[in-house]
């Protein structure tokens, strides 16, 4: 029975475990006991992780469609066919056609192959992946506040904090791994401050538990700076030394009137008060945020917010402190590093920077598009609407996971050729003209990292499935049927390749990923042991850069014909669209089927009964899910995971964005609720 | 001491093998048989792996692997059967394993854990699957001289030496092994190879009694499993510690599954194509709330509280009730690995804690009721209570002890408190 080592698929804890395999097939996970994360043990999703893997839905052979239906095909007539389509469409419409979806759940190595086949073969910048959905905020915020996108310190930091502060993060259900060293942190007599609409399992052990109304985060926030620089709370040496734009900022919050925080946020100004000078109060706090924060038009300007927050009270820059953005995907993080994103090439390098795009062009021995990409969101709903004619995409599903899926279903149905790489036959692939089957994390090598920049190795335990292949081998076909030969033996080539390219990943070889537990970015060189905490000693850009920040209210609010708030996210025993949790059994009978979570006292006025169906409408389409009655969500909102394709909560939600980042708002819509008969 | 097996049998019960003759010991076994032994592997996590080569691996015997090793007889993932249909028709194919083994290098907690298994497997109705992998493996285990962090194998009876259940038990007496020969397999391996081993001498079995004695002194965690049982049984564990370790645990399973002895498995059937399936059993976890939903859809233990229970209900009472031993071997991985604290040793330390200020809170009750009786002082309630203290003896029996008080006055003061008639009326 070999035990193969890898990273698990799920979530950007960085987890790892053994593959067993027997007779050719994974039979089972083994924790890793000395990996510094994963300590022994996993959460339900990794433990079951292996099961999709040979599962009967996999995809084993390319398809093709002919008249209306997707056939079996080879895979030379199938990559032909995709290559051919790509080039006609970009001769035809020119390249700006052309978008290109990248993939968190892929490997580094893949992520880089596909911006620089977006880029150096179909000669557009519209390549973009998931992070648009999910941390595009914090990339642009904390870059703009601190230099760089990416979680400060170490997970392991956390248990040593003193003050722990999470927000739109429910961390036990959603990184059950940075819950865990949480809780070490809370057994050595750490406070932990709770900030979320939703009363989730975290708030159980919050000292202050504060139940703001949802997209209501800029106005706590900034309420929080004001109190901290009314009561002198503020670190003095730090704004002087280390940031700049002070002044504005504190103009900014002069003029910032109290009151309002209770009156918009519902949240209690002395509760507030507590929380601010809990916060301020000690050495050591982290603040840890996720989609609560991001997925909103304002999520630049609330992830901004935090940042002013924690430069304010100095909570940066150190060791047990800093901002922790928790990435969901196994490799999100990774995917923005590889740049796959329209405007920055590998390593955060700006596309627009001519001497940045000459030295690309030097390695990749081409000519870089200059034009500025579009974003995902873009491509399907905004400016890019009609524009994009063809479209590779990935192993990613909008099709489920994008906002009001039925604009975006119909911009998919008007491209006019469509190529999806994917492992499961995936609402998005459903609709695509060539299919081509993608192998899965336990079939391939290559590289990870996780949400606190560890790079990470994934491990081939197993053949692919059928005929499956490598993401990386179908790009380098496609790439080389373009007349652009890409000949890669493996992915430590392509790494060596990134790590030329890179100077963050400089340092990344993987020899180097054999000893230890991965190499933390920034590594620029060989002889660099990484970086476990950013900015010691000066922030990435420099200073740290305060910005102002205004309340903005969500795009679309309750009013008489809608009247409930509908916010939307993920439960523990899911992942995403579902194609891998739902195919695994323990999985798909804890979790079988979508609810609603409505409030006892909205549901008896509806006369809605715990496990009946409701009808939940919006102005975009409207879906039919089982209610469940909880007291974890207050009165006139309601929660609807995302991961059921028969109830698909994104029918209900809207494609406004915010306007840097381009984030839907996912986290806030407003729906009317039906008691069905 | 364990008499001698079969005849013909030269080799005593007691042997020394020379370190140096461990590895050819090893070469010869794995030559006739699967050898899976604990490896310490290149990235420094120590696992049970099947052994190809003796040469090149390193063998951990120091440690405790992280996983135990009931995988090798209930693997996370086993087909039954393959089935097939040709028309209405059914055709089956059972997959019996069949491959013979030896386990060497066992913590003697994870052997008392395979122990345990094959009275579970054998119980109610032989389970073929499992009885198949057993019956052709070898157990060799090694005393723990040295227990690890959070060893309590003591506590729980099953180590850190057995006396019983191995084939072959070793003790590390530093250049060489002390060898006791349990079963009848481990006397065919002494027998076969007997020329690696030497008879022990009195020297050597008082060396290997010294590490015994001295290992047991050794745990740094020692709880009470017997007191907690006792309050389990006596529903002496209040709603709220059950709600509190609802609300810490993180419905991961790690505990089932990194324990040795849970056993439950979920059943299955997969299609393969559109004519062929597989059954398949895998582990399954208790902690899980489709583990116990009903078809309906109705959850009897829907809350996760209920289901923390019920696990500890049934690793210790119902477990010992049934095979007369608790289903947990003190191995200590449950809380080695716990997201929130809901493992063995916090649940035991937390019982046993509440029950002792639940106790004192009514000895107060008891004490009080007495003086105000006039049967005692309360100079002699004091001193009765600092005593109670030092003993951990019920109030009433420290009084009835030092003489100061009687069953039949403590009963009768408690049934005027309590107004219970047959006691406060009759005589009253």
């Amino acid at each position: 029975m070999p035990k193969v080592l890898t990273t698990c698929c799920f979530c950007a804890c960085g987890c790892n475990l053994y593959l067993q395999v027997e007779a050719g097939k994974v039979i089972g996970v083994t924790p890793s006991r000395e990996h510094p994360i994963t300590r022994g043990n996993l959460c339900l999703k990794g433990w079951n992780s292996f099961e999709f893997v040979h599962h009967k839905d996999r995809l084993r052979y390319p398809l093709i469609r002919r008249r209306g239906h997707l056939v079996e095909a080879d895979w030379e007539k199938a990559l032909n066919l995709v290559a051919q389509r790509l080039a006609e469409v970009k001769d035809k419409y020119g390249p700006q056609s052309l978008g290109v979806l990248s993939s968190a759940k892929c490997t580094n190595e893949e992520n880089y192959l596909l911006m620089k086949f977006a880029r150096a073969v179909l000669k557009t910048n519209n390549v973009d992946h998931c992070a648009r959905l999910c941390h595009s905020p914090s990339v642009i915020g904390l870059s703009n506040a601190f230099g760089s996108g990416a979680m400060t310190n170490a997970i392991s930091e956390l248990a040593s904090a003193e003050v722990i502060l999470v927000t739109g993060s429910n961390t036990t259900e959603q990184h059950p791994q940075i819950a865990r060293f949480i809780f070490d942190a809370l057994a050595r007599g750490a406070k932990l401050i709770v900030v979320d609409p939703r009363r989730i399992p975290l708030s159980r052990f919050a000292h202050i538990y504060l139940q703001p109304r949802l997209g209501t985060d800029v106005i706590w926030l900034n309420g929080m700076t004001k109190i901290i620089l009314e009561e002198g709370l503020l670190d003095d040496a730090f704004i002087k030394m280390r940031t700049e734009n002070f002044r504005a900022f504190s103009e900014m919050l002069k003029n910032f009137d109290l009151e309002q925080v209770e009156a918009i946020s519902g949240i209690p100004l002395e509760d507030l008060r507590m929380a601010a000078r809990v916060y301020a109060g000690v050495k050591r706090a982290m603040i840890i945020y996720s989609m609560g924060i991001t997925q909103h038009i304002s999520g630049t300007d609330n992830v901004q917010s935090i940042a002013n927050l924690a430069m304010l009270t100095g909570h940066v820059e150190q060791k047990y402190t800093g901002v922790g953005p928790l990435r969901g995907q196994n490799n999100v993080q990774g995917a923005c590093d590889m740049g796959a994103l329209p405007g920055m090439l590998s390593g955060y390098q700006n596309v627009a920077d001519e001497g940045i795009r000459k030295k690309f062009e030097r390695v990749w021995k081409t000519d870089l598009p200059t034009a500025p990409g579009l974003t995902e969101i873009d491509m399907f709903h905004g400016t890019g609407n009609k524009k994009i004619r063809a479209m590779f995409v990935m192993g990613e599903n909008p099709a489920l996971s994008h906002p009001d899926l039925k604009a975006t279903r119909a911009a998919l149905q008007v491209l006019e050729f469509m190529a999806v790489s994917d492992i499961f036959l995936t609402e998005t692939a459903a609709l695509a003209d060539v299919v081509l089957p993608a192998a899965s994390f336990a079939e391939k090598n290559g590289t990870v990292t996780s949400t606190e920049r560890r790079i990470q190795r994934v491990r081939k335990a197993v053949s692919p499935i059928g005929a499956s292949r490598p993401d990386w081998q179908i790009i380098c076909e496609l790439a080389s049927r373009m007349n652009y030969p890409m000949a890669y033996e493996s992915p430590a080539e392509i790494m060596e390749e990134i790590a030329m390219l890179t100077p963050i990943y400089g340092g990344v070889y993987y020899d180097r990923l054999e000893q230890g537990w991965g190499l933390f970015w920034p590594c620029p060189n060989r002889d660099h042991p990484g970086t476990p905490f950013l900015h010691k000693g000066s922030f990435v850009r420099g200073k740290g850069r305060f910005e102002c920040t205004l309340y903005r209210p969500p795009a679309e609010m309750p009013d008489e014909a809608y009247p409930f708030y509908l916010t939307t996210g993920r439960i523990s025993e899911h992942w995403h669209t579902g194609s891998m949790s739902r195919r695994i059994t323990a999985l798909s009978r804890e979790r079988p089927e979508a609810f609603v979570e409505i409030n006892p006292q909205d549901a008896k006025r509806l006369g809605v009964a715990n496990r009946k169906p409701v009808r939940v409408v919006s102005r975009r389409g409207e879906i039919t899910v089982k209610a469940r009655l909880t007291d974890d969500v207050p009165e006139k909102t309601v929660y609807i995971p995302f991961h059921f394709t028969e109830a698909p909560a994104n029918i209900l939600t809207h494609g406004h964005c915010d306007p840097e980042a381009k984030i839907p708002e996912f986290k806030v819509c407003a729906v009317r609720l039906e008691k069905v008969q | 001491m364990r008499g001698t097996v079969g005849k013909g049998a030269v080799m005593p019960n007691e042997l020394i093998l020379n370190k140096e003759h461990l590895t050819g010991f090893l070469r010869k076994i794995a030559k006739e048989r699967e050898l899976i032994a604990p490896i310490k592997n290149s990235y420094g996590d120590t696992l049970f792996e099947v052994i190809s080569s003796v040469d090149d691996v390193s063998l951990d015997l120091e440690s405790r692997p992280a996983m135990p090793p009931k995988d090798f007889f209930l693997p996370p993932t086993e087909t039954l059967f393959n089935y097939q249909r040709e028309g209405k028709q059914y055709r089956f194919e059972e997959v019996l394993p069949d491959v013979s083994r030896v386990l060497f290098g066992l913590r003697s907690c994870d052997l008392w854990a395979i122990l345990f298994l094959d009275v579970v497997f054998q119980e109610n109705f032989k389970d073929r699957y499992y009885l198949n992998r057993r019956s052709n493996t070898i157990l060799i285990n090694i005393g723990c001289h040295e227990p690890m962090l959070n060893c309590f194998c003591k506590s729980a009876k099953s180590g850190p030496f057995l006396t019983q259940g191995y084939d072959l038990q070793l003790t590390d007496l530093g250049d060489r092994f002390f060898v006791e020969v349990g079963r009848p397999r481990g006397r065919e391996l002494v027998d076969k190879w007997d020329y690696f081993f030497t008879s022990a001498t009195q020297k050597d079995r008082d060396e290997q009694y010294e590490i015994v004695l001295e290992a047991e002194s050794k745990f740094g965690q020692t709880v009470d499993l017997d007191m907690a049982t006792s309050r389990l049984i006596n529903h002496e564990v209040d709603d709220a510690l059950w709600e509190e370790l609802g609300n810490r645990c993180q419905g991961c399973g790690g505990c089932a599954y990194v324990c040795p002895t849970c056993y439950c498995f979920n059943i299955v059937d997969r299609p393969v194509s559109e004519t062929q399936g597989e059954r398949v059993r895998m582990h399954d976890a208790c902690t899980l709330a489709g583990f116990t939903r009903l078809a309906g859809g109705y959850n009897p233990r829907q809350e996760r509280s209920r289901r923390i229970r019920r696990r500890f209900y049934h690793k210790l009472p119902f477990a010992i009730e049934k095979y007369h031993r608790p289903s947990c071997v003190g191995c200590g991985r449950c809380m080695e690995i716990c997201f929130g604290r809901v493992d063995m040793i916090h649940f035991i330390k937390m019982v046993c804690e509440r029950g002792k200020k639940a106790s004192q809170e009514a000895s107060l009750r008891l004490g009080e009721i007495l003086v105000q009786a006039g049967l005692i002082s309360r100079e002699e309630l004091k001193v009765a209570l600092e005593k109670q203290a030092d003993t951990g003896k019920p109030l009433g029996i420290q009084l009835i002890e030092d003489g100061l008080t009687t069953t039949k006055e403590i009963a009768l003061a408690l049934g005027c408190q309590l107004r219970i008639p047959e006691t406060a009326g009759t005589e009253g």
